[in-house]
């Protein structure tokens, strides 16, 4: 009693493949899986189950497999791969998982005798305390013994996307889908046809029950159409491609192995995620076939009959030569046949049918094969250790009888895979005369064909397509078929089988991969959990890997039975996609680590990297955050010296990255007014002003410098990251709530590279690079801006600043950016100019008490907070946010509000993000809350004043000026002694500003 | 992903897109006329039903054009697209086009109760 | 004209060219503005492209066009062309000549090459030869011009880099 070869299959002259599991080597055949090859080899114990950690064998031989789930080691240690879809190649390394030290002696299996404590809702009743122990105890214990495979190591995949745009996807290469697509070979139409197996055939290769097609042999036949298919000019198939999901809109997505067969070359991509938009869907994905739910009908041994008769005809391995068949349905038949002609002989035939339904004729066969046969009866279950080695039938619903064979071949019906169908939002109904779920109402454009639309029967499928297809401009072509045996299919409801309990050990299940028994359901049920979703999360029922894909319709037949309804009375559980796991990797494709997120550079971003800049990301911007002037300078001291150096005589920023937005019309004046909370209105041409923009509920959303041409033409900056969102704010509100305004807004971020220098030599050094300009203070005063040609393009020059130093911001073309930067270098030599980066920047604004949007705003905080009465227009009669600055909450005198913070003694160093509080040592315990004042927004070591500099929101802080306060540190639980000042530390006469 | 309609540009996938929330509420024209409490209701409230809801969309990465959609929010079917200058159609005109009203089949989902 | 890729039926190379976007009503005074100053009208129907020698008119949307030289123009008069068309309130004309980025796309497998990057549906049948639309490629913003037998795709400058490892990245594997 052992695996034989199927001499008649194509595979025996195969290439010889050597391969290892669990460190052991065999052989298989070249196109194997490593279900069919660990067959071959009479290997039938692969895994241990989840929580009980029994002893699995394989079940079935496609996606649908809960059991024979394994690592592949030398593929970066992949977890999960399903045995009966990953196939070998030369050099596959596979173990299996979840068991130690090994397969065969698995210490967790103690968990199967401990068993009655694993019941329903284990894991809700059990871990429930003391306090403290699910982290430490509870969780990693579980992790251990539970669970499936060792997560990758690390790997960066190299699988890609490639989306599609068609009129028609024919899901499944199978009997329907090729008639199908053969109808649909040069009409006008782009169809793809997306097959999960690595061949066309489906059903036609599976099994011997279809022999001729227009009378050629299947085989033939596939062949013939997979030549036509591919000669056409608007089919396309992919093959190894599994259809995952099925979206709204008719969008599908499909996961294509690439490497089936073959080993990763990790150069090349190994998966693809084709993400496809079709207008029709057809779906011919056939069926899945059920088991029913026995003693121990876990046990290594018991395979779906199906998967059985698919090892014969697309493997040639007969996994064993004497099976038991058990069935309650006419799809067995077949393989009956199969097994005699092959000059085997099965140990016993059980049907639970009466003999009507059987028929006289496959009686008969019975009879004249001389196989023992059982009508009206069924398996009460099989006993063995690691492996089936008796079968107890019970016979005509009586006696039970024993009968010795390792492998028992069992069908509970079949099941139309409607996974993708009611994934679609399609309707379902159930079939009284199948026994399954079947389509009903399609809800997008989708058309079910063959077996997964509950049609059986192989002849009458021809007509199905052709009337289904009908309304497409298809091909009027005819195909007749030539079957084995006729296919009148009927079945006999049966979910679970009468069995004596015999000990612990014994178990009926209805999920293998999750372990849950049959018992588990009963139990749930009894304890109210008697809706079918609620009843699935209590027990886990179907929530596996495989997602029960051959049970979840047993448990509803059970369930029906105990609650005494229609299986239709009580629905199904909800499918949702993926159909089958598919790895992060693929879903991510390349949008990982550089690709991760676009990034943005500025034209002087290599000047910068020869400056040896360290980069901060703003946005998707690349920023300079600090410039080493030597290989080991410390961030904390180059920060230090640049900001010194600009207060002492220049430094210069690249600011390409702010907003810049281009308002022109008639109305702009009015928009400006409407979009800002400053007044616009009597502010002269050529001059520019510090804005701020609220959201309609009073809280600044970004600030900006606002240029003013004329009262038809204006230029905005906004901070980096707001420009976007700047820029889509005034687009809406242009065309949503004020169309008769005639303003056009346009982004010219990119076409504008921005250098702010500042510092008291500035104006030196601008002099120098540009000496058509008199940038006296006469002439050129603070908040004014001019534009003056320069080369073939003009520079547009503001005077501002953002450090409390005399300051310039130059607008400039990129085609001329980094060649004007040099030049400012070149002259700035002499006066020791430093580039500086973003967190200088923020050291000096913060030393003059200049807020960044961002640090000191997080959306709660309006402009009176920060003490910007003056930047809002009262006498305008609106602006986006002005009436939510008088609501109750905004108007409050207690609201968290800006000021600046030094440390009592000046050695001290205060973080950000802290707490300030009234108290100097917190509580130990606490046992009241100590009350909370608010927080430090930013905090620098000022190289000016060369001691620690704060900004802090705090509630009623306007009136705490001078107040001793405390700031929580994380060096301890003393907290630091600060006061209370105004949060500008530096030149607070603005002299340096205006002169 | 779904599939939406810009009235500008053609069928393109939802990713180009931009949800703007409820449509046809207008920016009160004398807030100051307003109460806090009416106020509050312009800034904050916002419906969101299960079923057919009047909202809007912008083609943020493509045209930034803003138009108003019916769309049934258990199914997510656009019932119809509108400029934004278009009169919004009438409900009672899309109630016969909902196949499954609350967007969950009888059978095949979870939302359905098993009585005692 | 520089090569970045030629490969399995796919040709890129990045071009430089100059652009200006013009925004306003589309009507008789605007079209009469725009052709005394390039003596052409802008493309009066949506997503239309117009092509001659010297540039590519495109209309993106009802009140956005873009202006897209082929042949290199003296920047100066660019400027002067934009500071003509802005003397007009009603329209806003506004330089993206060295703002943008240009490549082209084209080869037997373009369609392929770039459904790995997009969406966006490339079919002769939704998207025709002399039209051009705004997309998502390769996550970011991007204008596409089908010049019929090869694609002019733009995108922001700053993203010239990551948007050409983007296409060599998706070339290699």
């Amino acid at each position: 009693m052992s695996a034989a070869d199927n001499k008649k299959s194509h595979y025996i002259n195969a290439k010889e493949i050597s391969f290892k599991f669990d460190g052991k080597k065999y052989l298989g055949y070249k196109g194997d899986t490593i279900a069919s090859a660990l067959l071959r080899n009479n290997v039938r114990l692969v895994a241990r189950s989840f929580k009980y950690h029994r002893p699995r064998g394989l079940y079935t031989c496609g996606i649908e497999e809960p059991n024979g789930i394994v690592q592949i080691l030398n593929e970066h240690n992949e977890p999960n791969t399903r045995a009966t879809v990953k196939q070998i190649y030369e050099g596959i390394r596979v173990n299996s998982q979840n068991r130690w030290p090994s397969l065969n002696l698995d210490v967790g299996s103690i968990n199967n005798l401990l068993s009655p404590m694993f019941s329903a809702g284990f894991y809700y009743k059990t871990f429930m305390g003391p306090k403290g122990f699910w982290k430490k105890i509870y969780e990693p214990v579980i992790r251990r013994t539970a669970g499936l495979g060792k997560p990758p190591k690390e790997f960066r995949s190299k699988s890609v996307h490639q989306n599609h745009n068609v009129d028609i996807v024919i899901v499944g290469g199978g009997l329907s889908g090729l008639i199908a697509a053969r109808k649909l070979i040069d009409t006008e139409y782009d169809v793809l046809l997306l097959e999960q197996d690595s061949f066309l055939g489906g059903i036609l290769k599976n099994s011997n029950k279809i022999k001729k097609i227009n009378n050629i042999d299947v085989n033939k036949w596939i062949k013939e159409t997979e030549k036509l298919l591919k000669a056409s000019k608007n089919i396309k198939i992919f093959k190894n491609s599994l259809v995952t999901s099925y979206n709204f809109t008719n969008h599908l997505i499909a996961l294509e192995d690439k490497c089936a067969g073959k080993e990763i070359n990790k150069d090349k991509s190994e998966l693809t995620l084709h993400k496809i938009r079709t207008t029709h869907t057809i779906l011919a994905n056939g069926h899945i076939e059920r088991f029913i739910s026995f003693r121990n009908n876990d046990l290594p041994g018991v395979m779906l009959a199906s998967s059985f008769e698919k090892y014969i005809h697309r493997y040639g391995v007969v996994p064993e030569t004497s099976p038991v068949i058990f069935t309650n349905n006419s799809t067995t038949a077949t393989l009956l046949k199969s097994l005699i002609d092959l000059g085997h002989k099965p140990a016993a035939y059980v049907d639970a049918r009466d003999k009507d339904k059987i028929g006289k004729k496959l009686l008969d066969y019975l009879k004249k094969s001389n196989i023992p046969f059982y009508i009206n009866s069924e398996v009460e279950g099989c006993d063995g250790s690691k492996k089936i080695k008796t079968i107890s039938i019970r016979k005509n619903k009586n006696k039970i009888i024993k009968v010795k064979s390792s492998m028992l071949c069992v069908s509970g019906g079949i099941n139309p895979d409607i996974h993708l169908f009611t994934q679609s939002k399609g309707l379902v109904k159930w079939d009284d005369k199948l026994v399954t779920f079947k389509p009903d109402v399609p809800f997008q454009n989708t058309i079910t064909l063959g077996s997964v639309s509950g049609n059986y029967n192989y002849e009458k499928t021809i007509d199905e397509i052709d009337q289904k297809l009908s309304f497409l401009k298809a091909k009027n072509i005819r195909f007749n078929l030539e079957l084995n045996d006729s296919n009148n299919f009927n079945i006999q409801e049966l979910w679970e089988t009468k069995h004596e309990k015999k000990s612990n050990w014994s178990k009926s299940f209805i999920d293998l991969h999750n372990d849950v028994t049959t018992k588990d359901l009963k139990q749930a049920v009894k304890e109210g959990f008697d809706r079918i979703e609620h009843l699935k999360r209590f027990t886990t029922n179907s929530m596996g890997t495989d997602q029960g894909k051959i049970s979840s319709i047993n448990s509803l037949g059970i369930v029906s039975k105990i609650l005494k309804k229609k299986i239709s009375e009580v629905g199904t559980t909800t499918y949702r996609p993926p159909y089958a796991p598919l790895s992060f990797s693929a879903i991510a494709g390349r949008n990982t680590y550089e690709f991760y997120d676009p990034q943005r550079k500025t034209p002087i971003h290599y000047w910068h990297i020869e400056n040896k800049a360290v980069f901060e990301d703003v946005g998707q911007w690349k920023r300079p955050w600090y410039f080493k002037k030597f290989e080991t300078e410390s961030m904390h001291l180059a920060v230090q010296r640049e900001s010194a150096q600009t207060r002492k005589t220049a430094g210069i920023l690249d600011g390409s990255t702010l907003g810049k937005i281009e308002v022109k019309g008639k109305d702009a004046l009015e928009f400006m007014n409407l979009m800002y909370t400053n007044a616009f209105t009597k502010m002269k041409p050529m001059t520019s002003r510090y804005a701020l923009m609220l959201g309609e509920d009073g809280m600044i959303k970004d600030d900006g410098i606002v240029c003013k041409f004329n009262d038809k033409h204006f230029i905005a900056t906004t901070t980096s990251g707001g420009a976007p969102k700047v820029l889509a704010d005034m687009e809406e509100y242009l065309q949503t709530e004020w169309p008769h305004l005639q303003v056009f807004v346009n982004s010219i971020t990119e076409q504008f590279s921005t250098f702010n220098i500042s510092g008291p030599k500035s104006r030196e050094i601008v002099s120098k690079v540009f000496t058509d300009v008199d940038f006296s203070n006469e002439n050129f005063p603070f908040m004014t801006f001019k534009v003056f040609d320069y080369k073939d393009t003009e520079v547009r020059i503001m005077r501002a600043s953002f450090t409390g130093e005399l300051g310039y911001e130059i607008y400039i073309t990129p085609n001329h950016a980094l060649e004007l930067w040099k030049k400012i270098f070149h002259y700035g030599k002499a006066y020791d100019l430093v580039p500086y980066g973003t967190e200088t920047m923020h050291l000096l604004r913060a030393e003059k008490g200049y807020v960044v949007i961002g640090q000191e705003t997080d959306g709660t905080v309006t402009p009176i907070d920060l003490n910007f009465n003056w930047m809002i227009g009262k006498k305008k009669k609106d602006f986006i946010g002005k009436r939510s600055l008088t609501r109750s909450d905004t108007s409050r005198e207690d609201r968290k509000q800006l000021v600046g913070i030094i440390p009592l003694d000046k050695s001290e160093f205060i973080e950000e993000g802290q707490h300030v509080v009234e108290c100097e040592r917190l509580p130990k315990p606490i046992k009241t809350p100590v009350e909370y004042l608010g927080h430090v927004s930013s905090s620098y070591h000022s190289p000016n004043l060369n001691h620690c500099i704060a900004m802090a929101m705090l509630k009623g802080g306007n009136k705490l000026m001078g107040r001793k306060l405390f700031v929580s540190s994380t060096y301890g639980n003393k907290n630091i002694p600060v006061e209370v000042v105004s949060p500008v530390f530096i030149d607070p006469e603005n002299k340096r500003l205006v002169s | 992903m779904i599939l939406i309609n810009c009235p500008y540009c053609g069928e393109r996938d939802q990713s180009e897109f931009s949800n703007g929330g409820e449509a046809h509420v207008a920016r009160p024209e004398n807030s100051e006329n307003l109460n806090d409490k009416d106020w509050g209701r312009y800034v904050f409230y916002r419906d969101n039903p299960k079923g057919i809801f009047y909202e809007r969309w912008v083609h943020t990465h493509g045209c930034r054009k803003w138009f108003n959609a019916v769309r049934n929010t258990s199914t997510d079917e656009i019932l119809k697209i509108y400029k934004l200058d278009e009169n919004p159609p009438s409900k009672e005109s899309f109630t016969n086009t909902l196949k499954t009203p609350s967007g969950e089949p009888k059978v095949g989902s979870g939302n359905f109760t098993v009585k005692k | 004209m520089t090569q970045l890729l030629s490969s399995k039926g796919v040709n890129i190379s990045q071009r430089n060219f100059q652009q200006i976007i013009i925004r306003g009503d589309g009507k008789e005074q605007f079209n009469q503005l725009i052709n005394s100053e390039i003596s052409s009208l802008p493309p009066s129907n949506n997503l239309e492209v117009t092509i001659n020698d010297k540039f590519i008119f495109a209309k993106n949307s009802f009140d956005q066009w873009s202006l897209i030289y082929l042949v290199e123009q003296n920047y100066k008069e660019i400027l002067k062309f934009i500071s003509n068309v802005n003397l007009k309130d009603e329209i806003l004309a506004s330089d993206y000549s060295y703002g943008q980025v240009y490549f082209e796309i084209s080869g037997k497998n373009r369609n392929e090459f770039l459904n790995k990057l997009t969406h966006f549906d490339l079919r002769l049948k939704k998207f025709p030869a002399f039209s051009m639309a705004q997309t998502l490629i390769a996550k970011i913003d991007c204008s596409i011009y089908n010049l019929k037998d090869k694609y002019i795709v733009t995108c922001n400058r700053s993203f010239e880099d990551y948007f050409k490892e983007r296409l060599q990245d998706t070339a290699n594997i």
